[in-house]
């Protein structure tokens, strides 16, 4: 029954247009299909007929579609800036992330898609399972069908390896080494994958050509295969309904089914891009540092296997890691064949829809059971939140541009952290930093502070002091009241030009450096030279550079000095960050 | 009258089809041609900002021109790197005492040139453009003369601001 509106105009005839000649369009396009025939093509596409109907669950195959396209092109585009190699593998994602156009939503949409396509690939999955839509004639479908599953977990596994950041380095040092524990195969197949005896260039380069060339050759070709078996064995509607009524409901793909199809994918893609966006793109974390470990857990899809290989461990772990799982692909994909039954409705296919529930149910408790674990796990929580902090610093520093050498050299860009690495690799052998006591050498926790200068002046030979340096005939301990002490100390503190000197305390203390003959030894004019060294501008920037540069100078320890002289061995620059570094101890207490 | 819901039905189904459809090969093209074209947008070009130390003012002799490396740090994407070569220039004196430098990159299709002492000219190996030892084009493919180069003359030191040119072009228009 339809309602016309009451005043709609009464219908005429149209009025017949002369003949025209076709448009420019229309007349390409039969130039164009009479070369190529490709609106038969394109007919066959559109015109599926599709018993039964049009159906809001037959939309999971086309957004599988539309989501390998979305990773074809942003794996393309990505492929514009990312550089395979050890050096530069970890810098160019850094560059793409934070400093190319618009680069962290591509990157973030190329990572979220190929979760979203798990995700998806399970739910069509399940579908088939419930619809036994993998019966004969179906089978090589189904075979199909789980060789891209297939794929799409050796796309994650392999594309995971390429930003070659902490997570990443880790993750595949450890999936290498289950695979080296293979027997017999497994030594030669780890060499095969990394392309020699350890990780390095050729690993990088290796999971980049099977992520962008040889995975997408076979997952184009398994897609064409899969669709032209879906094409020909037609969809498997719901059993319930007999075949006279699916035979009379019959629609063609277009436009019934591609409208709900164009809706689905339209909803994913905004729910993709929203997801993009509220995240700011996938997680990148501080370069790989093969010193520097960390709890790695891989994705969500990897988990329930990751569980099941944990719960094995021990001698057994290959069970776990390998047999188990190897089992149930097999299980999955004999399935046509041990299913032959023709009911297809629920009550005559209780073992496998059980089967089925029953590894939905063990995947979600398998799955959750480390998510649960790592939460209360305090070390794993602090792991993460120092990694956290190591990444946010090192793509901070990448902005300046990375250093060739490229990965952990990126800290090099960063003044106080390549002062520590001179300190560790010149200064650390004799001087202590952490208030214990230095080898040979002062500790200089808190140097330059009153209090380690107060301390000094008490007891300068003591175990913090000069102690270790084990000096001949050294200086005497300060013998002097609590007030006079204080005012010696604001004295020389006043010397190291901190800002917050009380000039009549440090006033108070150069007349006390006079009475109490310390001028004997130390001189104050800054250039001569005596049985101490010489305290103008003691713990100045350029005081300690020229101290480092040549401790051994006469205005410095003289005839009497211990330390090592850095002039030829540090560039003047390196010396003058050493400077800067030590003058900032006085604040790290 | 005939049924028009079924052909109103079909038509709105084409329309939410093909609309979505459209909508989101739009919603790729657009990021996809913004990241891309991040490579459309001015940077600092390599050894452009500061002269570079290149010579001694007495390497520098009358009638024989100096070939010289320019070294200059390095901003390529995402790596930094220092001390690099990053090309040649072509040291000359005269008229009179004044130190003039010529891009070694051949303004035709960007060949280093050489001198040619017999012949007093520089050359192009690649396409055989000549050029006085002013700079000036004799001969050959290449439309303008040999790009000159900012010297800043000391007694102790020449230096220059090394630049890149468009090629193939008669004017010299800087890279930047």
């Amino acid at each position: 029954m339809r309602d016309d509106p009451p005043h709609s105009p009464p219908s005429k005839r149209q009025e017949v247009d002369p003949p025209r000649r076709p448009s420019r369009t229309a007349r390409a396009a039969t130039w164009l299909d009479q070369r190529t025939g490709y609106s038969a093509l394109v007919r066959l596409v559109l015109d599926e007929p599709i018993p039964g109907g049009a159906r809001w669950w037959y939309v999971f195959g086309s957004i599988l579609v539309m989501l390998l396209a979305i990773e074809a092109l942003t794996g393309l585009l990505l492929a514009t800036a990312y550089s395979p190699s050890v050096a530069a593998a970890w810098a160019s994602t850094a560059h793409i992330q934070d400093v190319l156009a618009l680069g962290w939503y591509v990157r973030g949409v190329h990572s979220f898609a190929s979760s979203a396509l798990i995700a998806l690939a399970l739910i069509h999955l399940l579908q088939v399972l419930l619809f036994a839509a993998y019966r004969a004639p179906r089978e090589l479908t189904w075979l199909a069908g789980l060789g891209l599953l297939a794929l799409l977990l050796a796309f994650d596994v392999t594309g995971d390896g390429l930003r070659w950041d902490e997570r990443s380095y880790w993750a595949k040092e450890s999936e290498l080494a289950l695979v080296g524990g293979l027997p017999v195969i497994g030594g030669p197949l780890v060499r095969l994958i990394q392309g020699g005896p350890q990780i390095g260039n050729y690993t990088v380069l290796r999971l980049y050509a099977l992520h962008a060339l040889a995975l997408p050759a076979l997952t184009l070709l398994l897609l064409v295969a899969h669709v032209a078996l879906v094409r020909r064995h037609g969809v498997t509607p719901k059993w319930q309904r007999p075949e006279t009524e699916l035979a009379e409901t019959t629609q063609p793909y277009w436009p019934f089914q591609a409208a709900r199809d164009a809706v689905a994918c339209g909803i994913t893609f905004l729910a993709l891009s929203l997801a993009v966006v509220a995240k700011h793109g996938a997680p990148l974390g501080a370069p790989a540092d093969p010193t520097r470990s960390l709890p790695v857990r891989p994705r969500w899809y990897w988990l329930g296997l990751y569980e099941l290989r944990q719960s094995f461990a021990g001698p057994l772990e290959i069970v776990g890691a390998v047999i188990v799982p190897a089992l149930l692909a097999l299980l999955l994909a004999s399935l046509p064949w041990l299913d032959r039954g023709t009911s297809r409705s629920p009550s005559g296919r209780k073992l496998v829809l059980a089967g089925t529930a029953a590894g939905i149910v063990g995947l979600a408790v398998l799955t959750v059971l480390p998510i649960a674990r790592d939460r209360g796990d305090v070390a794993v929580r602090r792991a993460w939140a120092d990694a956290a902090e190591r990444a946010r610093h090192a793509r901070q520093l990448a902005r300046q541009g990375v250093p060739a050498a490229g990965g952990t050299a990126v800290f090099r860009n960063d003044p106080a952290f390549a002062a520590r690495e001179l300190w560790t690799e010149h200064c650390a052998t004799c001087h202590a930093l952490d208030g214990g006591g230095g080898k040979e050498a002062p500790d200089l926790k808190g140097y330059n502070s009153r209090a380690w200068i107060q301390g000094f002046l008490r007891d300068p030979n003591g175990r913090l002091y000069m102690g270790p340096a084990k000096i001949e005939d050294g200086m005497k301990p300060v013998e002097a009241t609590d007030d006079e002490l204080r005012a010696l100390t604001e004295m020389v503190y006043a010397e190291s030009g901190a800002e917050d000197v009380d000039r009549s305390l440090a006033e108070t203390g150069r007349a006390l450096f006079e009475q109490r003959d310390c001028d004997r030894c130390h001189a104050l004019d800054g250039v001569s030279g005596n049985e101490g060294p010489n305290l103008k501008g003691r713990g100045t920037l350029a005081y300690l550079t020229d101290l480092i540069a040549d401790p051994g100078a006469e205005r410095f320890y003289g005839e009497r000095n211990r330390m090592p002289s850095f002039a030829g061995k540090l560039t003047p620059e390196e010396i003058a960050e050493l400077a800067r570094f030590v003058r900032s101890l006085r604040k790290a207490h | 009258m005939p049924d028009l819901r079924p052909e109103l039905r079909r038509g709105f189904l084409k329309a939410v089809a093909g609309g979505i459809g459209g909508a989101l090969a739009a919603l790729a093209v657009v990021p996809s041609v913004v990241f891309v074209g991040h490579a459309l947008r001015p940077s600092a070009v390599a050894g452009a900002d500061v002269p570079v130390r290149v010579a001694a003012p007495g390497e520098v002799l009358g009638g024989r021109p100096l070939r010289v490396s320019i070294t200059s740090d390095v901003r390529d994407g995402w790596s930094r790197r220092t001390s690099e070569k990053i090309g040649a220039a072509w040291l000359v004196r005269g008229p009179g005492e004044q130190v003039r430098a010529f891009s070694a990159v051949c303004p035709h299709l960007g060949c280093a040139v050489e001198w040619n002492g017999n012949a007093q000219t520089f050359e192009c190996p690649c396409e055989g453009s000549t050029f006085d030892v002013s700079g000036n084009r004799l001969d050959g493919p290449a439309r303008r003369g040999l790009d000159e180069l900012e010297v800043v003359a000391t007694d102790e030191d020449i230096r220059v601001r090394y630049q890149r040119f468009r090629l193939a072009t008669n004017k010299k228009v800087p890279v930047r």
